[in-house]
């Protein structure tokens, strides 16, 4: 979630309120204040709120908030002759584009700067990483209008910004640092989306790069933007710039798009309308507010509001990405509110509580292994082949039908998700070996055999003395305090010493095994001393249904 | 205060001084403890310890010699029987032996030696003889004969330290036994009656030895399931691994969203379809909501729901892939959930992030509740973890709508943040046919144990360390 960095004095100035009172309510707008300090506060906004990455987005909500300007603020959009040309071929490629100038700016350092990170910010939301939604800024001197949105193959070349060579779009996607960093967003494709003015001279290559030609300085005063890509995110973005620069003063200038079917003129600043049903304000929150008290609570979440028969008419601003479905509108209400005055009421919901027979088994057994001297451990359920099988001299059986394997693992100790919890006891033994023995452990919890859990119950002892009767005396108290009638039978299984180890077999199926373990598997993990363990499949027990 | 060793020893010896085999054996204890017992009756005034040295005497070789064959001045009185003449003894003799006995023939004033020849003057007497006999049968001999005896090399000593008791005084006051172990005798015999205990010094540190127990993590879940199952919740669970359907797309987590990422999930590679009842009932309806909202009042995310994305196993990154799921096939009001188990994140491991770990889930399904539901279930809750003082703010979850972050109060922490929670979204609960609101909410257990356990490094939960396990009290204020 990106995290704003607010000027104080800009945010007091722009608010008009102190510093205490901007940080008693910030939170209850929404948002968590990561840091702060004589200079700055850092404000970590939700994804949903894309129109909080500026200090201007952040002043108007708080003005409403704090009652300094509540309700619908509306914006001037001046009908002008600014056009873009859009050709059928960027249909297939990046089919939206929007734009939008804004006149009588003063571009300082400062404004550049957090003109940068929003952008950044809303190209990693709402943009998706520039996939979805890309913004181009640019000085509207240079360019000669009507602007035309087209594609073109990848040998065709412009200075692109931050260097002074002609390079060819290829280039680009290989060698500039932006080209190689998106270039992934044009992969596939054969043409290329590209905005060029009347002059034939680049403006853009979106989602990639402006051209360098474009760029903003200290001198530029008005400026043009784009915003390409494919849904209503386009929309929202300009939306967004457009409501920002004019709380800093500028003048909003429409553009028109020319689709080949159809113009739309853009940035569209007028509210969207979503009715709110009275009665699902109080259905959704569990309590009644009243008419003034619902229109209040928006006002200050700065919607319009208009009062209709038995619902509410309530104008959203254009600036607004969230706003889906009328619950979210609800919400809002509940923070215009405040959900510090909510009080909370614990629901009447009568049900009997039931536990899972799965959690019933591993309690059970956690007592007998605990009276048995065996001190509980919980492991990673992510692990090795390495771990799993061979250090344990066992043979790795098939993927799927046995193991899983995950895709992209962080690093090799994280490659599969377990199938046995032995070898894991063994890895803690390990890590213990400074400790003093005797060391007697156990886990019962989740292994993963053909994608579904089981329940498998492993213990392990390790002292000079450790030996085969000690856990056969282990395996023989558990079987007894799990009333199961059981017999071994010989094992070939290399983690154990041959002729020291057995399977554990119930109504002929083979259920575990126990042994001591074998001075090579010793080796392998780095145990020094005799080991003995065993690992029972609980299965024939009721685990219960799972999900 | 005398210990029961102590007055065995004084009672059975008496006054008088024993050597310690003597004391042992007569008391009928060991050798060692009848030393240390002496030295405390010695501290307390009772007994003396000294320590005397004696000497073991034994024949040198010489002596050994001598005793077998004769002393020599006895050989040269019997040769003196044949001749006194000086030379003629020398030679019979050798020189050595005949000077040897000579000398002690002259100090004994039995010779006199006139122009070469010896001349005996009167009958000596051989008493050595005697003396080394005595000596070779462990007999005693007087101090003088046992100096001559050294002084002529024929017998030496090797000294014995022996340490004695010396019991000066037997206590006025009765002499109680006191008892050291209890063994099954003296409960047997009714021994131990009349007789006292011998106390311990209970300051010293004796053997650590360790309980074993439940992981003190599974402690806090065990408390979190005690406390969802005395609010009325029915504990329920799943397997790991899930279709991305039902760990994103039944909660309305659009295809595009950046926690679906490669990045941030573990896939596998490998794809499945639901079961045929599932696919008929809910992927249409959940693709609908997903791109243009259905019947929900949802504008939708827009754009093409792929069914192919929701077929991809994951491994799942929250419980609530299982508690949606449950929800599904229990759509019916009023249910109320619980799932405490592992989920996966593809996250570098360091002191606070892990690739896995546990979370707590709770919902309710109802008619007629509301957001102020929640907020008195989470109130609830968390008063019973013993968080006294419970806040909220406003929160954002992709599925839940409204939305809160629940704060505690945590002395000398201030406010923290635990978990979030929500009212599950319209285009979750109503494609899935969940009749009712859906109050949810969930937390990572690692939080709770941070608080609870003061743990700064959760790695420390699953690569377990045994001394911190067995330090680790079972008891927490």
């Amino acid at each position: 979630m990106p995290v704003v960095t607010l000027h104080w004095e800009e945010l007091e100035r722009l608010v008009g309120a102190d510093r205490e009172t901007i940080l008693a309510k910030l939170p209850m707008i929404g948002c968590d204040i990561e840091r702060v300090d004589e200079e700055h506060i850092d404000v970590e906004f939700f994804p949903n709120r894309p129109d909080l990455y500026s200090v201007e987005g952040v002043a108007r909500a708080l003005r409403g908030f704090l009652g300094i300007e509540t309700g619908y603020k509306h914006y001037e959009v001046k009908q002008s002759n600014w056009k873009i040309l859009v050709d059928e071929c960027v249909k297939s490629v990046r089919p939206r584009i929007c734009g939008c100038v804004v006149r009588r700016l003063e571009i300082t350092d400062e404004v550049i700067r957090s003109l940068m990170e929003v952008q950044e910010d809303l190209h990693w939301t709402i943009g998706r990483n520039r996939r979805k939604m890309a913004i181009g800024v640019h000085d509207l001197r240079v360019l000669e209008f009507p602007l035309r949105y087209t594609t073109v193959d990848e040998s065709f070349s412009f200075i692109p910004l931050d260097f002074e060579e002609e390079m060819s779009v290829k280039e680009i996607l290989e060698k500039h640092p932006k080209g190689k960093a998106y270039s992934f967003i044009l992969e596939g494709y054969s043409r290329y989306p590209i905005i060029l003015d009347s002059n034939g001279e680049v403006v853009s290559l979106p989602p990639i790069i402006n051209a360098n030609r474009t760029r903003l300085t200290e001198k530029t005063t008005d400026i043009f933007i784009d915003v390409t890509g494919f849904d209503k995110n386009v929309d929202r973005a300009i939306n967004i710039l457009a409501t920002m620069l004019a709380d800093r003063g500028g003048l909003v200038e429409s553009v028109e798009v020319i689709y080949p079917d159809s113009p739309e003129i853009t940035p569209d600043l007028s509210p969207s309308k979503t009715n709110v049903d009275i009665e699902e304000v109080e259905s959704l929150l569990g309590f009644k507010l009243s008419e003034g008290e619902i229109i209040s609570a928006l006002e200050k979440m700065r919607y319009g509001v208009n009062v209709k028969d038995g619902y509410f008419e309530v104008l959203v601003p254009p600036y607004r990405a969230d706003i889906m479905h009328s619950w979210d509108v609800i919400e809002d209400i509940a923070i215009g509110y405040g959900y510090d005055r909510i009080v909370p009421d614990y629901p009447r919901t009568a049900t009997v509580g039931k536990t899972h027979n799965w959690n019933e088994l591993r309690d059970i057994v956690r007592e007998v292994m605990i009276g048995l001297g065996y001190m509980e451990v919980i492991t990673f359920t992510l692990t090795s082949e390495k771990v799993q099988y061979s250090y344990m001299r066992r043979k790795k059986p098939e993927a799927w039908k046995f193991y899983t394997p995950v895709m992209h693992p962080l690093n090799e100790e994280h490659r599969i998700l377990r199938t046995n919890i032995l070898p894991k006891l063994l890895e803690v033994l390990s890590a213990n070996v400074h400790y003093p023995l005797p060391q007697r452990i156990f886990e019962v919890g989740d292994v993963v055999i053909n994608m579904e859990n089981k329940l498998n119950l492993s213990a392990c002892s390790t002292h000079a003395r450790a030996n085969f009767s000690e856990v056969r005396s282990l395996v023989q108290a558990v079987m007894r305090e799990l009333d199961l009638s059981w017999s071994v039978k010989e094992c070939d299984d290399g983690a154990f010493i041959e002729g020291r180890c057995a399977e554990i077999v119930v109504d002929g199926l083979k259920v575990g095994v126990f042994g001591e373990i074998h001075p090579e598997v010793l080796e392998n993990f780095g145990i020094p001393n005799p080991t003995v363990g065993f690992e029972l499949d609980l299965s024939m027990l009721n685990t219960g249904e799972l999900i | 205060m005398l210990s029961p060793i102590e007055v065995t020893l004084i009672k059975e010896l008496g006054k008088g001084k024993y050597s310690v085999d003597e004391a042992a054996k007569k008391a009928g204890i060991k050798r060692d403890t009848v030393l240390k017992a002496s030295y405390l009756l010695q501290e307390k005034g009772y007994a003396e310890v000294i320590t005397e040295v004696t000497r073991r005497y034994f024949l040198t070789d010489e002596g050994k010699m001598y005793l077998d064959r004769g002393l020599p001045e006895e050989k040269l009185v019997k040769l003196l029987e044949d001749t006194n003449d000086i030379k003629e003894l020398q030679q019979k003799m050798g020189k050595v032996e005949f000077g040897i006995a000579l000398g002690w023939l002259r100090k004994k004033g039995a010779v006199e030696i006139r122009d070469g020849k010896i001349k005996l003057v009167k009958k000596p007497e051989f008493k050595e003889k005697e003396w080394l006999r005595a000596i070779a049968e462990g007999k005693k001999i007087g101090e003088n004969e046992l100096k001559t005896l050294l002084k002529r090399k024929l017998i030496d000593f090797d000294e014995d330290k022996e340490i004695y008791v010396l019991i000066k005084d037997v206590p006025e006051v009765e002499i109680c036994e006191y008892i050291s172990d209890l063994t099954p005798e003296l409960i047997k015999s009714g021994k131990w009656k009349n007789k006292k205990f011998l106390k311990y010094d209970i300051g010293v540190p004796a053997k650590d030895i360790f309980a074993s127990k439940l992981h003190p993590y599974e402690r806090i879940i065990r408390e979190c399931r005690r406390i969802f199952l005395e609010m009325g919740f029915t504990e329920i669970k799943g397997n790991y691994i899930q279709p991305a359907f039902w760990n994103f797309d039944a909660l309305f987590q659009p295809q595009d969203h950046p926690a679906r990422d490669m990045q941030d999930t573990f896939y596998l590679e490998k794809y499945v379809g639901l079961n045929k009842e599932l696919e008929d009932s809910y992927v249409e309806r959940v693709r609908e909501t997903h791109e243009n909202g259905w019947i929900t009042g949802s504008t939708g995310w827009g754009g093409k729901w792929d069914f192919n994305k929701a077929r991809q196993l994951v491994l799942r990154t929250h419980t609530t892939a299982i508690t949606i799921h449950y929800l599904a096939l229990n759509p019916e009001p009023p249910v109320k959930a619980f799932c405490i188990d592992r989920v996966y994140r593809r996250e570098t491991i360091d002191s606070t992030h892990l690739p896995e770990f546990d979370q707590l889930e709770g919902v309710v399904l109802d008619r007629g509740v509301g957001f102020k539901h929640l907020l008195g279930m989470l109130r609830e809750f968390f008063i019973k973890m013993g968080f006294e003082d419970v806040r909220f703010r406003p929160g954002y979850f992709p599925y839940t709508e409204p939305s809160v972050e629940p704060e505690v109060y945590v002395e000398e922490l201030g406010w923290i943040e635990l978990g979030g929670a929500g009212i599950f979204r319209k285009e979750v609960t109503e494609p899935l046919g969940i009749k009712g609101k859906v109050l949810a909410w969930g937390l990572g257990i690692g939080r709770l144990a941070m608080l609870r356990l003061g743990m700064k490094d959760l790695r420390k939960l699953y690569q377990p360390d045994l001394g911190w396990l067995r330090d680790c009290p079972v008891v927490r204020r």
